[in-house]
């Protein structure tokens, strides 16, 4: 009995030693090739669920599609001449996105194939890693918006902080009123828009994009829109700003990677 | 063989809690392995193999390293003294509050060894959300985890 108690004595006291020493030091080194034989499993599981789930989803999908597309089709029709202005405009648009994107260091796209381990860090895998071009730090975002950055990479997968983690953070501003701040996840699916003076005027709806000053996310990227303002005090000397991000994590498929 | 054994089970946990969640919460699947160690092999091994699990987590989360193997650690001790120990005598209905509460209890440890010397992972609310929801989602797992004697 006294040896059991003394063994579990050991083990708090050098658990409370080694979580200090990382306070003070930094988090030490992981398993990296566990963690890379857990992400190719990962990664097969993934695609054989898939591969299972596909031709039932296919088939119950098939006769709501039938329907919808009959209807669809003669909905079509009729807008078909409507929509050759809009054609044309599209296409316009479609090379001003090339050169968006030519701007914003295009790297690859990516499949989210799951979540990270731990149960409190907001992390998520991707398929690809080193050699597609991925490197730590690197912006992540979707069509949508900003939905994080890389912060371990292995030759095939890559781990993202989603931009709701408690440890993301990022150089914005508001799109409107060009106020500067800073965005901080929350744990939650809400994140926190702080050092917002009072003197600034900040609406609800108000929309917030990367100011691109941190250096590490480029500039204009949306974030998300401001979802409550409490300028009660509650924030302290600045404003209290919840902004909720455009791209929401459960719904997070494939991403592309930027520079 | 029986390392083996359960060398597969914790790397089936980690694989699913990658994979699986329920309204938004992965199930805590590993603390049910640190739980089956404690009483099925008594609290020295129940400890150690908390401790390996948690130290595998804790590295494959990219944080700090020690939280979850305090936590599994704990809870692989305190399983065998709960129910093994001569404190209670095992019943389905036992093994569905222990988990539960060693779930919240692992939670509880881990949370607040986060916070003492990282961050706090989350807010109060949603701490509090995940931590309930993940006692729920193991506690049935409680009901057919009984000890080598339980009769």
């Amino acid at each position: 009995m006294l040896r059991k108690k003394a063994l579990l004595l050991i083990v708090i006291i050098a658990a409370f030693i080694l979580m200090t020493y990382q306070g003070k030091k930094g988090t030490i080194g992981s398993l990296t090739s566990l963690n890379a034989l857990l992400q190719t499993a990962q990664h097969a599981v993934s695609s054989v669920t898939d591969s299972l789930s596909r031709p039932f989803r296919t088939m119950a999908l098939r006769e709501e599609d039938n329907t919808r597309l009959r209807k669809r089709v003669d909905q079509l029709l009729l807008e078909q001449s409507a929509n050759q202005e809009a054609t044309l405009e599209n296409k316009r648009l479609k090379d001003l996105l090339k050169l968006r994107d030519t701007h914003r260091n295009y790297i690859t796209a990516a499949r989210v194939i799951s979540r990270g381990i731990g149960h409190w860090e907001h992390t998520l895998v991707l398929d690809k890693g080193l050699k597609d071009g991925i490197v730590r730090d690197m912006t992540v975002m979707t069509p949508l918006g900003l939905a994080g950055k890389i912060t371990s990479v292995s030759e095939s997968y890559a781990t993202m902080l989603w931009i709701s983690d408690i440890n993301f953070s990022a150089a914005v501003r508001t799109r409107e009123g060009r106020h500067e701040a800073v965005l901080s996840g929350t744990g939650s699916r809400l994140c926190l828009l702080k050092y917002m003076p009072y003197e600034e005027e900040v609406k609800p709806g108000d929309v917030v994009i990367t100011s691109g000053f941190d250096a590490f996310f480029p500039p204009g990227i949306p974030v998300g829109y401001v979802s409550k303002i409490d300028t009660r005090g509650i924030g302290g000397n600045f404003q209290y700003i919840e902004i909720t991000p455009f791209q929401d994590a459960a719904k997070l498929e494939e991403v592309i990677i930027v520079r | 063989m029986r390392y083996a054994a359960w060398l597969l089970a914790a790397f089936c946990a980690l694989l699913l809690q990658g994979r699986v969640s329920v309204l938004g919460i992965v199930p805590n699947l590993t603390v049910l392995l640190a739980f089956y160690a404690g009483i099925r092999y008594g609290a020295n091994q129940g400890l150690l193999a908390g401790l390996l699990i948690g130290f595998v987590e804790d590295s494959l989360s990219g944080s700090l390293i020690g939280p979850n193997m305090l936590a599994k650690g704990l809870v692989g001790y305190v399983a065998a003294f709960f129910i093994t120990g001569g404190l209670f005598r095992w019943t389905p209905l036992l093994g569905v509050f222990s988990v539960s509460a060693l779930t919240l209890a692992g939670n509880i440890v881990t949370v607040l060894a986060k916070t003492l010397f990282d961050k706090m992972p989350g807010s109060i609310a949603s701490i509090i959300f995940i931590s309930v929801m993940q006692a729920l989602l193991n506690a049935m797992a409680g009901a057919f985890m009984r000890p080598e004697h339980a009769d």
